[in-house]
């Protein structure tokens, strides 16, 4: 009865079906999907501290340092190069609007962040925000665009959750 | 820094586990990973291998009945604050989990996993003790319950067996009179806290008629301060009888966030905190 | 839209045009790309035959290495090859990390690896080439070393001891450099003070913490003895001329690529051994070899900065003038200096800025720099400015809390006055074109410090402690020739841009400075567009590629809007005459009629002469139809360098309103101003956003970041859980505004603004908590300012 180091799974990443791929079971999500190219997702820490490496496992944002890539058998994914739903276009224009990126790296995290929070239908007010974020870490910024840009993307879904 | 090498089985039942579990003394268990992956990540660790038991079904679900609540180990942390029960019958545990890390670890996360990894500066293993939660563990010879005051011996060691997992944490519903509080001082949200205080406390005609706090994050375990509850009950709150009861009965130790003195002053002021909640 | 910002500079032309562009926040185009996924990062590259790499580092902060058996570990599965330092040193020469004009200045050779001593936990001894870094870790872990334990040097105040342990015995002592500036006589004016006032201050080691780690892609091309490196650096050229040197490749052949960085803050602007080592590998191997640190790698190897300890004293006459400032800085660096900027840079900034808003006739500062057992220190965002603007307005609050001033009053009577320029620093560095009074009313009018003080008394009778800080500085920006190539570096101040008009009627810009999250595209493509007269979706942008891009300096100490920006001015300008010129032969009309808007040539009455595009198909294809005797050249190069003064100074004036518990020692920032004058501002929302992405990393700095050591020199806390970087929930919002002085030095006038915030914001927090804290008459002196130091001054622990 011995476990595996190589793993054969299926799985969907961003409505692209991988069928039969051999994974190594110690490589991580994170570097698995950069490894198909899907390099929009960033490696910052490998501890889950950073939130660089944030994608949407299952409907959830995860830590993509923090899943082995074994365990995605049968899982729907979706990384930043997928988010182009309507919410999220208008997302990604809010964004640049309030210039809530500088040099980039977190951004990948911090949209799939974003994404949840707005899934929530939740109205938040600044503080609320802020402690949504408070696993992304940005450098560059300071935060407040990105506040600024969140609170807007709540605003302007807002008659939405009141459907 | 990347994981060093080993095997990965996925467990199809807790049967299952338990028996890969007991025949390969180096494997490990993978439930959320939120904690055993960092330290793979890092190279802290070299199991031989990985039993997945974050898919089994008996694992993932949040059941109640008169008198207790039965928490899966295999529920994430955002399933549980998401669960009716909970929301019901022990809100102060969302209170808790808010305070675990950030919302994509807690995705992953597991209620089990968290409290069998004992992490000292972790806010759900002083929760269980300071619920008087039972944990129920599964092995060779069937199903073990302990109770969580008797769970944690020493810095990450729990009297989880070789051949054991643990399946199931049993928390009993509060009584009417009763409140289970909770407060933790930290420099950035989601953070370890510097120190922190879970209070599980009876009122009788206005007065406290039972208490037992539970520090965390002050040394390698929560530390139970049995003196130091009764003292409060007999003679109220004052700064410096407390600290100095909470020093004389416990020891506590300094880490990378703050050093034992401060640990000391900290747990003391937020005894106060609770105690404070409570009257509001 | 601030019309202040939009009126800033007449030279630039009316801003009623419709391609007036420089003044304006317009959303960064460019950056689109990142909210896709499809930024371009070194770790995202991918070359044929790449493979990757990871380094045994040494565990000790000082040890003897005695032998190294790599037998096993070559045998591990996916090793290419293992290299040590012999291996290395064959391809790569040493460097030593001084400039000649600072001083005498010491330090030894430095190679990529470690010879026979290690001498900072986490020097790089030996490099594992592998086909991914998983297997190169394994193979790490194979590798047998016979470490000699020594003691190591890693207390900065003992350095200099007679009997203490000597890091390079050659040098006979830990001393790296020391410095003394000196202007009138401060001991007689000290004697004049009728008031005297002291402190002692002390700054912890940190680091930057970038969120994309350090990586580079050396690609040796055998076939055609070229080395490409892909690298996210600030300084391509630079790196291209010492790859050059150190490899014993010709200039020419050495390509370097910096394209995506995600974020650098000097960081990566230096020069490492391990990216050294990286290089070296792929010239032995013939074949591309990436590195990327991880994290751990990250905060052990990226060069720390600000350990400093500093004593000052202001002496001050009975009507509150600054009479007499005297400051002793001690640093302590790694065990090399680091190349090519050298590791003496952050302390001669303190010496040269501190006091430098202010009129002070008798300056005498002092600096020492020794070397430790720990990462090596050299320049960082706002290098020295915090340590500088503490010690100074830490002083300036106390001689005004001693006399009886207000915070803001004694601060104005001993200004610079903004009419009494040009002048100098305190220390004799020429400063132009500053605005400290301005910018010092404009900050308390948005701060309503009335309010603040009436809610600091009303809190303090419920026994809640609140404080206000104000602060002024100074800071550099935009350096000459005098900053770094007059000491030997291969450091260009000067910049330059390329700008073509192409067939299609599209325009292309070139520079030399590059991008790393700031908008260097943005603000280069608004400056091109404004001064060509086309609009902004007609310009593409080349940077980082020192293949294609005119030669320069790269972007750091707020280099790129000031210089790189007056280069695209000036070359756009020029494009602009040849296209006119050409055009008035075309139209048959006089130059002085014709403009260009719109991607047209027009004429004075509006109507259009020819389109841009029209044009450039005929200089290009049919340039037969061109009267004899036109020159068709549809591009221009310029280039631009500071002249005569060391730096473009800019200034500002910060607030902050904090609340300290007396419980638990945490401070909250709840308010937090920034009145910011950088001259022209290109885009003013990429200016706020810089000043408020610096003040959150100053407040990194103020309040919770601190590379802690044990007592043999390992770093403990080496891992974002526990090294604590600013995150969002406890961070302010920030209020900035601005004034405007243009520099007279350029047309564009822009001075840098991307380090204000890092530099002022350690001193103002401080400062604020000091205020809170004189409440009970306690004070803090030791930055990171943590709760565990908090209730210790107040006596709670």
């Amino acid at each position: 009865m011995l476990g595996s180091k190589k793993i054969t799974i299926n799985f969907i990443i961003n409505d692209e079906k991988f069928n039969d791929i051999t994974v190594p079971v110690r490589q991580h999500l994170g570097d698995f999907l950069r490894s198909i190219g899907l390099t929009g997702t960033h490696i910052g820490c490998e501890q889950g501290a950073c939130g660089a490496c944030t994608v949407e496992l299952d409907g959830k944002a995860v830590r993509s340092c923090l899943i082995l890539s074994s365990q995605i058998n049968g899982s729907v994914i979706k990384t930043v190069e997928g988010l182009d739903d309507t919410l999220m276009k208008k997302v990604k224009e809010i964004f640049l609007k309030h210039n809530a990126l500088q040099c980039g790296f977190c951004s990948s995290g911090m949209l799939i962040t974003t994404k949840e929070i707005l899934n929530k239908k939740k109205k938040l007010n600044r503080e609320q925000i802020r402690t949504e974020i408070s696993g992304n870490y940005c450098r560059c910024t300071g935060y407040q665009s990105i506040v600024d840009a969140i609170e807007e993307a709540i605003e302007d879904n807002i008659q939405g959750y009141l459907k | 820094m990347k994981s060093p090498d080993f095997c990965y089985y996925e467990a199809l039942s807790i049967e299952d586990a338990i028996k890969f579990k007991s025949n390969d003394l180096e494997a490990v268990i993978l439930a959320g990973g939120q904690s055993l992956i960092p330290a793979l990540n890092m190279r802290l660790s070299s199991p031989s291998c990985l039993i997945d038991i974050s898919k089994i079904k008996e694992l993932k679900n949040i059941t109640k009945d008169n008198n207790f609540i039965y928490i899966g180990s295999a529920v994430t942390h955002s399933e549980v604050m998401q669960n009716k029960f909970i929301i019901d019958h022990l809100p102060v545990l969302i209170d808790v989990l808010n305070m675990v890390a950030h919302p994509a670890i807690r995705n992953k996360g597991t209620h089990g996993g968290s409290i069998a990894y004992g992490d000292p500066a972790a806010e759900l293993p002083a929760f269980v003790v300071a619920a008087n939660a039972e944990i129920i563990l599964m092995g060779l010879n069937g199903i073990r319950t302990i109770q969580a005051s008797d769970f944690y011996h020493g810095l990450f060691e729990t009297d989880i067996q070789d051949d054991e997992i643990l399946t199931c944490i049993k928390y009993p519903i509060l009584k009417n009179n009763q409140e289970i509080l909770f407060d933790e001082i930290y420099r950035r949200h989601g953070d370890y806290a510097m120190a922190g205080v879970v209070a599980n406390i009876e009122i009788l005609n206005n007065k406290i008629d039972n208490l037992k706090l539970v520090f965390f994050a002050t040394g390698t375990k929560p530390e139970v301060a049995l003196k130091t509850s009764e003292l409060i009950i007999k003679d109220g709150y004052d700064y410096s009888n407390v600290k100095n009861m909470i020093k004389n009965e416990l020891d506590f130790e300094s880490d990378l966030n703050s050093n034992a003195e401060m640990k000391l002053h900290l747990a003391t002021i937020l005894t106060n905190k609770v105690l404070k909640l409570m009257e509001t | 839209m601030n019309d202040i910002t939009l009126n800033q500079n007449s030279k630039l032309g009316s801003i009623d045009r419709p391609n007036s562009y420089i003044g304006r926040s317009l959303t960064r185009d460019g950056a689109i790309r990142h909210l896709e996924g499809g930024g371009k990062f070194v770790d995202d590259l991918i070359l044929p035959r790449m493979v990757n790499s990871a380094f045994l580092r040494s565990p000790y902060a000082h040890a003897e290495i005695k032998s190294i058996n790599i037998s096993d570990a070559q045998k591990y599965p996916g090793v290419i090859d293992i290299f040590l330092s012999e291996h290395i040193d064959a391809v790569c020469k040493p460097w030593i990390g001084v400039l000649s004009h600072l001083g005498e200045m010491r330090s030894p050779e430095q190679s990529p690896l470690a010879k026979k001593i290690a001498r900072w936990q986490g020097e790089a001894i030996a490099i594992v080439i592998a086909n991914t870094r998983a297997q190169a870790e394994d193979a790490i872990e194979a590798i047998e070393v016979d470490w000699v334990e020594k003691e190591p040097q890693i207390n900065m105040e003992t350095a200099l001891d007679k009997d203490t342990v000597v890091i390079h015995k050659e040098l006979g002592n830990n001393l790296f450099w020391t410095r003394t500036v000196e202007q009138g006589d401060v001991k007689k004016a000290f004697k004049d003070s009728s008031t005297i006032v002291e402190t002692t201050l002390d700054f912890a080691r940190h680091t930057g913490v970038t969120l994309e780690t350090r990586g580079i892609v050396a690609d040796w091309d055998k076939s055609e003895k070229k080395m490409s490196i892909y690298h996210n650096g600030q300084a391509p050229h630079m790196m291209q001329h010492i790859i050059a040197k150190h490899f014993n490749i010709s200039e020419g052949l050495v390509r370097v690529i910096s394209k995506d960085v995600g974020g650098s803050f000097g960081i990566k602007v230096h020069v490492y051994g391990d990216e050294m080592a990286t290089i070296a590998a792929s010239k032995i191997l013939g074949r591309p070899v990436k590195f990327v640190a991880d994290r751990l790698e990250s905060f052990t190897t990226d060069i720390h900065a600000r350990c400093h300890k500093i004593s000052g004293k202001l002496g001050v006459d009975k009507n509150g003038k600054f009479l007499s400032m005297e400051i002793n800085d001690l640093s302590g660096i790694g065990p090399y200096s680091m190349y090519p900027r050298t590791s003496a840079i952050e302390t001669n900034q303190v010496l040269n800025l501190s006091g430098s808003p202010y009129i002070i006739p008798n300056y005498k500062a002092v600096g020492t720099v020794v070397f430790q057992n720990k990462t090596p220190m050299c320049q960082y965002r706002a290098v020295g400015h915090p340590i500088a603007v503490a010690i100074t307005e830490a002083l300036v609050d106390k001689a005004a809390k001693k006399i009886g001033m207000k915070a803001d009053d004694i601060r104005k009577i001993n200004f610079i006055q903004d009419d009494q320029y040009p002048n100098k620093t305190p220390s004799g560095v020429p400063l132009e074109d500053l605005s400290h009074q301005a910018t010092m009313n404009k900050l308390l009018k948005i701060m309503n410090v009335p309010d603040l003080e009436k809610q600091k008394k009303l809190d303090l009778e419920k026994g809640i402690l609140t404080g206000i800080g104000i602060i002024s500085m100074c800071e550099v920006t935009n350096p000459s020739p005098l900053f770094y190539g007059v000491g030997g570096a291969h450091i260009s101040a000067q910049d330059g841009a390329s700008i073509r008009l192409e067939g299609s009627g599209a325009v292309h810009v070139s520079s030399s400075i590059t991008e790393q999250g700031q908008g260097t595209e943005a603000i280069m493509k608004q400056i091109a567009a404004d001064q060509l007269g086309v609009s902004m979706d007609t310009i593409r942008l080349t940077l980082g590629d020192t293949d294609s891009t005119p030669y320069g300096g790269g972007t750091w100490a707020s280099r790129g809007a000031g210089i790189g920006g007056e280069a695209v001015l000036k070359a756009a300008r020029t494009l602009k005459n040849n296209i006119l010129k050409i055009a008035s032969a075309i139209m048959q009309t006089d130059i002085d009629t014709i403009d260009i808007v719109n991607n047209s040539v027009i004429r004075e009455n509006g109507e259009e002469g020819i389109s841009l595009k029209k044009l450039a198909e005929t200089v290009y294809f049919r340039g037969h139809e061109l009267p004899q005797g036109t020159n068709p050249e549809l591009i221009a190069t310029s280039s631009f360098y500071i002249e005569g003064i060391p730096f473009v100074f800019t200034n500002s004036a910060m607030g902050c309103h904090v609340v300290v518990d007396q419980d638990t020692g945490l401070v909250k920032i709840n308010k937090f101003w920034v009145v910011e004058d950088c001259g022209t501002q290109i885009n003013p929302k990429l200016v706020e956003e810089q000043i408020r992405g610096g003040v959150i990393q100053g407040i990194g700095g103020a309040l919770y970041e601190e590379c802690v050591y044990d007592d043999q020199g390992n770093m403990q806390n080496a891992t974002m859980a526990d090294y604590l970087v600013p995150m969002a929930c406890e961070m302010p919002d920030i209020i900035v505004d601005h004034v405007i002085t243009n520099s007279g030095r350029s047309i564009l006038g822009a001075k840098g603004a991307g380090e204000a915030g890092t530099g002022g914001a350690p001193a103002v927090i401080m400062n604020a908590i000091n205020d809170a804290l004189s409440s009970i008459n306690k004070e803090v002196t030791s930055q990171p300012i943590t709760p565990e130091k908090i209730l210790k001054a107040i006596g709670k622990i």
